[in-house]
């Protein structure tokens, strides 16, 4: 049973990092409609920035993690505004800014290997790896850490869309990008807005989930996918979802490690399957939308 | 040029550079025709059909390891060994494209994507069957009819598949179905409109062109006896696509111009740039779809139509 | 006055020839090839083998070169992809390379014997630890100094002989070497008669081995063997190891001896027994990295050492050859024997006996434990 509770809070820990690189997806999918794969190299270049900052330079790891995530959201700003605005301006086809952000994908990755070698690099906890027992669920420092951050951040992000006015014109943006236009919202701060907060929320995935798996110029690629697949299963609808996604992925993810009778290197297929599965069967996800549900 | 004696004098001079080749060169020679083989292919799916798939290499690796596992530990004859493998790649083919054609667009890539990773997971987990980790080596051709296929022969072989392909997918782009598939492509209502079997075309387009790169996948298999899964990796199937993006979606002489660029880059600017090629194929990538979203062969069609204007 | 120009430009002519001629036989160097791993997933342990082997070709050429000759490395990248590490072979081959040298991955380095049997070239591993390097291609001209994997199960088995291990697990990753590693430690357990009561793989790309080692604390085995090679993947498990409040000792494979662990897996190493081909203490690995550290600033470890001796046991069977023909170096290699390198334990020794194509001394490698971050001193020598 102990077993059983660790790896809830682990699972759940793995869980919410899925969720925010879901979440970060979905904030720039909702508003445009284009997929942004680089975000996983968005969390790559947060998990060096912790290196440099933290492990290298020392600094404390409240400023640390403030300066990384305003980096990535100046990085995503700049991104869209030169490599997605001029394509959407121009009336490109939708493929192309999913293209241009490929492209951004290996530019990123190569420039991350380039300034920081191909070795893997240490980044340091919020609370170190010490221990913490809260009756009989037991979890390390860093995975309730990143259960809290990752709670606030996305009920931040649900009172943004439910209860704001800005967060309103992202859904009506959403829903029809040019009504919203006749309406007054300005397209362009919407699309940049998204992009900087998607990047910042990738920074923080990246930030938090590093001191367990090292910073690496490779770690982009694979969030990407586990955060995709998250975004699938939990419907791209709703902000609730990416987390839902995320948490529904790493529990079938490490209980089937722990507990099928199945080889360990299939289990990497469980996400896989999944995706597959939900892609096949319910392309739209477990939670829908806003507006089907009433 | 597109007479069969226009292919002809082609097939004989690829044939015969072949022949002046020494063994470095040789294998260069040979992996830029099989990347050529598989743009073109890879051109018609994405450029003419519209889909975006990242499977295309994949079913690369598919083929290479069917005709190995056929051949050797089946114990398939070649020629039959040959004709299974193509029914597998399609049957595969058939597996993914059927219930994709419900998927639009970015879901079909994503669901090919989890394909090609699917892939990835078996054949690491595929224990002695596979070879796991360390792929299957240590095998040649079988010999053909009591001859042995080696060397510039081999490359011959590869000539010829590279040939067939583009010639396949000439007469099929020229053909109703190549107008279906660019219909499709276009705006599937509208096709279906026109009474356009939408579904069926995506599937067949698939379908055709997976196959394509399988069998190029099992003469692949004989050019490096050797196959292991960090060659049939996802780092391929973007490169693969950048290809055809750079030299010029939807046009065969972009896919062979991307091929051959992007393939025989890195051995030039080696000297400059060290191994981070992958940096620039990155930006390039960006700048040709800010820029020039025709890509090279849309660079070459202004130019020759500014010398046109210029008496 | 046109014949005295005619005698004077002939004169300058011979004069120039004599001049010329003995540079042009200066200039042809002996090419040594070799393949390493600069940006793929080898590179964090076939660079720094590269570095010893650059290092010793300079050293080298300072002495007076090979057979009055000046010695050129060509090293040639094949990003730990077995396909481009043939090509890269080729490439050697036609390049005139007399000895190539592969040090980045075990497929790799397979891949290019493909290449070596054709051309019978003399090809040489002194990294690489799979076993099967020279058992699954017949290639004459392929010889292994790197510490196998069976060398070194039987060396942590002969330190842990006293402690009785009855029950073990292992766990590894889901490489190719971490699979191989892991096949050959399991086998020197189960022929000394020890229980395997789990066995776990971390795949590659994962995000934590908590499920993983969960079934090790529930089997609760005497011992925890780590036959893993992938560095994020190792430091996981010792991470989990803690997290988890593991106690059973941890013996790893030679790939724990690489110091990125003690910045990526700091605080998580103290106690953790590896098995190395190092000893600092040697007095001929003391005066390596003295000579090393002076020459480049940089402190050398273990790695840089089995580069240098591949050098310098090429070097030495191309001396005792008397030339660079494949088939008198081949014969000559294949005829080392009591070579003293850098690598190995205290008095122990390189050398191809009865055929064999494996040279590093089957008691040459060293037990060592870490105190803290660093690496202690040596436990236990050899595998009797």
């Amino acid at each position: 049973m102990n077993d059983f509770l660790e790896l809830v809070v682990g699972a759940t820990a793995t869980g919410c990092i899925y969720g925010l690189v879901a979440l970060s997806y979905l904030l720039i999918t909702r508003p445009t409609g284009v997929i942004n794969f680089a975000v996983g190299e968005w969390s790559t270049l947060a998990a060096f920035g912790g290196f440099l900052l933290l492990s290298r330079l020392e600094w404390p790891y409240p400023l640390g993690m403030l300066l990384v995530v305003t980096m990535l959201l100046l990085i995503g700003w700049l991104t869209e505004r030169f490599t997605v605005r001029p394509l959407v301006e121009r009336g490109a086809p939708p493929l192309a800014p999913i293209l241009a952000l490929l492209g951004m994908l290996v530019v990123f990755r190569e420039f991350a290997s380039l300034v920081f070698g191909a070795d893997p690099q240490p980044v340091p906890p919020a609370f170190g790896f010490g221990r913490l027992e809260l009756g009989p669920v037991a979890g390390s420092y860093q995975s309730f850490f990143i259960i809290a951050v990752a709670a606030a951040v996305f009920a931040a992000a649900w009172m943004f869309f439910e209860r704001t006015l800005a967060g309103k014109s992202f859904e009506a943006v959403a829903i029809d990008r040019r009504a919203a236009a006749l309406m007054g919202i300005n397209l362009r701060r919407v699309t940049s807005l998204a992009f900087a907060a998607s990047a910042g929320v990738a920074a923080l995935a990246g930030l938090l989930v590093a001191p367990n798996v090292s910073a690496h110029y490779l770690m982009g690629l694979p969030l990407a996918i586990q955060g995709f697949t998250a975004l699938v299963i939990g419907g791209v609808g709703r902000v609730e979802g990416a987390l839902l996604g995320g948490l529904i992925l790493a529990f079938a993810e490490q209980f089937t490690v722990r507990y099928a009778p199945v080889p360990p290197g299939l289990a990497m297929g469980v996400p896989l399957v999944l995706l597959i599965v939900f892609l096949l069967v319910r392309p739209t996800g477990l939670l829908l939308p806003r507006e089907a549900r009433t | 040029m597109k007479s069969l004696l226009g292919m002809t004098a082609v097939a004989v001079v690829l044939s015969a550079v072949a022949f002046m080749l020494g063994s470095y060169q040789t294998d260069i020679y040979r992996k830029l025709l099989l990347w050529t083989t598989l743009a073109l292919s890879y051109n018609f799916l994405f450029g003419i059909a519209g889909q975006v798939a990242f499977s295309h290499f994949t079913f690369y690796g598919i083929g290479a390891y069917a005709i190995l596992i056929l051949l050797f530990q089946v114990g398939l004859p070649l020629p039959l060994a040959i004709l299974a493998g193509i029914a597998l790649c399609v049957v595969l083919a058939l597996v993914v494209a059927i219930p994709a054609t419900r998927l639009e667009g970015f879901y079909l890539a994503l669901a090919t994507l989890a394909f090609a990773q699917l892939f990835i997971v078996v054949l690491n987990e595929g224990g002695t069957v596979t070879g796991a980790g360390g792929g299957l080596a240590n095998y040649r051709l079988p010999d053909v009819f009591g001859v042995r296929v080696t060397g510039p022969w081999y490359t011959v072989v590869i000539v010829v598949l590279l040939l067939s392909t583009f010639a396949t997918l000439w007469r099929l782009d020229r053909s109703w179905f190549g107008r279906a598939c660019r219909a499709v492509r276009d705006n599937p209502e509208a096709a279906q409109a026109m009474g356009v079997n939408v579904a069926r075309t995506k599937i067949i387009a698939y379908t055709i062109t997976s196959a394509m790169a399988g069998v190029a996948g099992m003469v692949y298999a004989f050019v490096d006896n050797t196959v292991n899964p960090p060659i049939f990796g996802l780092q391929n199937s973007f490169l693969l696509l950048f290809m055809v993006i750079v030299g010029g979606s939807g046009r065969h002489a972009g896919a062979i111009i991307g091929a051959a660029l992007l393939y025989l880059m890195p051995f030039l600017l080696s000297p400059l740039i060290g191994h981070h090629h992958a940096l620039v194929f990155g930006v390039v990538m960006v700048a040709v779809v800010l820029f020039q979203p025709k890509g090279l062969i849309g660079v070459w069609d202004a130019l020759v139509a500014r010398r046109k204007l210029v008496p | 006055m046109k014949q005295v120009l005619l005698n004077r430009i002939r004169t300058a002519l011979a004069a120039a020839l004599v001049v010329v001629a003995p540079m042009a036989f200066a200039q042809t160097t002996i090419k040594i090839g070799l393949i390493t791993d600069k940006v793929g997933p080898a590179k964090g342990f076939a660079e720094p083998v590269a570095q010893g082997a650059i290092y010793a070709v300079k050293e080298l050429n300072a002495r007076g070169g090979l057979l009055g000759r000046q010695v050129e490395l060509l090293v040639e990248d094949d990003q730990g992809r077995p396909d481009v590490s043939a090509t890269a072979a080729r490439k050697l081959v036609d390049a005139g390379a007399a000895f190539i040298l592969s040090v980045s991955l075990t497929p790799a380095t397979q891949q290019a014997q493909s290449v070596t049997l054709e051309s019978k070239t003399p090809h040489m591993t002194p990294s690489n630890s799979g076993d099967t390097l020279t058992t699954q291609i017949v290639n004459p001209n392929f010889w292994q100094t790197g510490p196998l994997a069976s060398t070194q199960i039987a060396t942590l088995l002969s330190y842990a002989r006293n402690k009785n291990f009855k029950r073990v697990a292992l766990i590894t990753d889901n490489s190719d070497l971490g699979q191989l590693t892991n096949r050959f430690f399991k086998a020197g357990l189960e022929k000394s008669g020890i229980q395997i009561v789990s066995e776990e793989v971390v795949p590659g790309g994962s995000t934590t081995a908590d499920p993983q080692m969960q079934k090790v604390r529930a089997a609760n085995p005497d011992a925890l063997f780590m036959t893993g090679v992938l560095t994020p993947e190792n430091a996981l498990i010792l991470r989990s190891y803690r997290q988890l409040g593991l106690k059973t000792p941890v013996l790893g494979n030679y790939n724990l001896s690489i110091p990125v662990y003690s910045s990526i897996a700091k605080g998580l190493l103290d106690g953790v027994t590896f098995v190395d081909g190092f000893d600092p203490a040697k007095p001929e690995a003391m005066r390596f990295i003295e000579a090393y550290k002076k020459d480049t600033g940089n402190e050398p470890y273990n790695l840089h050492g089995y580069g240098y001796d591949g050098v310098m046991l090429v070097v030495d069977a191309i001396k005792r050859a008397g030339s660079t023909d494949k088939d008198k170096v081949r014969d000559a290699m294949q005829a080392t024997k009591a070579f003293s390198g850098v690598m190995g334990g205290v008095g122990s020794v390189y050398g191809f006996a009865d055929g064999k194509r494996t040279g590093f001394d089957g008691n040459g490698m060293v037990v060592r434990v870490y105190e803290g971050d660093k690496q202690g001193k040596v436990v236990h020598v050899g595998a009797k």
